[in-house]
């Protein structure tokens, strides 16, 4: 049955498909349309440079009133990334808009990976290293871009 | 301890896990050779994200997102022991008979506008086939407004199918009320008047800037206060949505003010008025006039 989510999927990935943005891809699983399996290549002139990290996004029939659900499936080393993968990001929490589709999810994930907030910690090591010892952080994080090669 | 409430930190030959833990003065759950996990890394969003869940299921289950019309005497119940609010509910009681309650989840304004005005244009079809004119009018403001064309033209499609909904008259009162207790559809609403609400303060960016507080710009405003839902409107919002539909709204204030009437504002100020709103601090209601037009 369509419901004004799964609606609003379909566009989501027919845009995603057609005007693709840099860097990410989503698609829906085979089965199941409120569920999404994402990559993220980490930024040029990063350390996250070549990683290919993998998310899924999860949606409810709320969707876009609600944001879905996204997290990383790739271990990831950073500020704003919690153990479980979960993400610690405005505009996927308080500052949600439904007019954000996958499209600006991804790319806003991806932003972030660029410019991490150590000021709002989710990963509090990965923080204190960005902010006191960014050789050592670097180093973590390139351990998470060669593991996400085998995953 | 589970792994998913610690966090895995791979340790470098040169990287000595005790010194930096110490040093960095939070408690180490367990290390070895290969791993530091701390405790105090837990989710903490997704606790409040499941808190906030829990809350807005209480509201959800204990009132609908629009009421059915009750007597506005239901009112003077709920205020038996308070004398400022009393003398206000008889105020209004000279000027109002049925209340239509709405769910206080930050929507409420939006919520209890679109359903009165939408009950209002079954009943007044020439003002129903303007209304759509406005509405194809603000899509070209909306369109110059900065938000993806896709997710535009989604939220205007199903605000347009409940609005079609409007050409039945009258027979389409139960209908209207489904569909507004039908959160996707209901959503889509508040949605849609959220978009042409900050497209009408952005346009109008000179203007409206002079209500904002501190050194946000009337994006930033908008961002965050007016495109997300759950955020509750002010007078600026209201000034704003009447503003661009061109629909007189009357708000009736209940609060500790000393006066013993519900002093009515207009937005815009001096509008026909279209739509009675009931404010009592935080949250929108529907009101209905003895003698409406």
């Amino acid at each position: 049955m369509s419901t004004p989510a799964r609606r609003r999927l379909m566009r989501d990935f027919k845009r995603l498909q057609e005007d693709p943005p840099t860097g990410v891809s989503g698609a829906p699983t085979d089965n199941n349309i409120m569920i999404w399996n994402a990559v993220i290549f980490g930024p040029h002139d990063t350390p996250f440079e070549d990683g290919t990290f993998k998310l899924t996004i999860e949606f409810t029939e709320e969707y876009p009133n609600k944001a879905p659900t996204v997290r990383f499936v790739s271990k990831m080393f950073h500020p704003n990334v919690y153990a479980d993968g979960g993400i610690c990001l405005d505009i996927l929490q308080n500052r949600w808009s439904p007019t954000y589709d996958v499209s600006a999810i991804l790319t806003s994930i991806q932003s972030l990976l660029s410019d991490p907030n150590p000021n709002s910690p989710a990963n509090s090591m990965a923080a204190q290293l960005y902010k006191e010892n960014r050789r050592e952080y670097e180093k973590r994080v390139r351990m998470c871009v060669e593991q996400s090669f085998v995953d | 301890m589970e792994d998913k409430e610690a966090v895995p930190v791979p340790v470098q030959s040169d990287f000595n896990p005790a010194a930096f833990v110490a040093g960095y003065n939070r408690e180490p759950i367990y290390f070895d050779e290969k791993f530091v996990y701390l405790v105090t890394d837990i989710n903490q969003d997704e606790l409040i994200m499941q808190r906030r869940r829990e809350i807005e299921k209480e509201i959800w289950e204990s009132t609908s997102l629009i009421s059915e019309k009750e007597d506005l005497g239901s009112l003077e119940a709920e205020y038996i022991t308070d004398e400022v609010y009393q003398s206000k509910v008889k105020d209004l009681l000279r000027k109002y008979n049925y209340i239509r309650r709405t769910r206080p989840d930050g929507n409420c304004f939006y919520r209890a506008f679109a359903f009165a005005y939408f009950e209002r244009l079954l009943s007044h079809q020439r003002e129903y086939e303007d209304f759509k004119e406005i509405i194809m009018k603000n899509k070209t403001n909306l369109m110059t407004s900065g938000f993806s064309t896709v997710t535009l033209e989604d939220f205007h499609e199903t605000f347009m199918e409940v609005v079609e909904i409007l050409s039945k008259g009258v027979s389409a009162q139960e209908e209207l009320y489904r569909v507004f207790n039908d959160q996707s559809y209901s959503d889509y609403v508040v949605v849609y008047l959220r978009l042409i609400t900050s497209s009408q303060l952005k346009l109008n960016a000179d203007f409206y800037q002079n209500f904002i507080e501190g050194d946000r710009t009337i994006v930033e405003f908008c961002h965050q206060e007016v495109e997300p839902m759950y955020k509750e409107s002010d007078h600026i919002h209201i000034i704003a949505l009447s503003s661009a539909l061109d629909v007189g709204i009357r708000v009736r204030y209940m609060d500790r003010g000393q006066s013993t009437e519900a002093i009515a504002h207009d937005f815009p100020e001096g509008s026909h008025v279209r739509v009675h709103l009931l404010y009592r601090p935080g949250h929108y209601d529907i009101l209905y006039p003895i003698d409406a037009d």
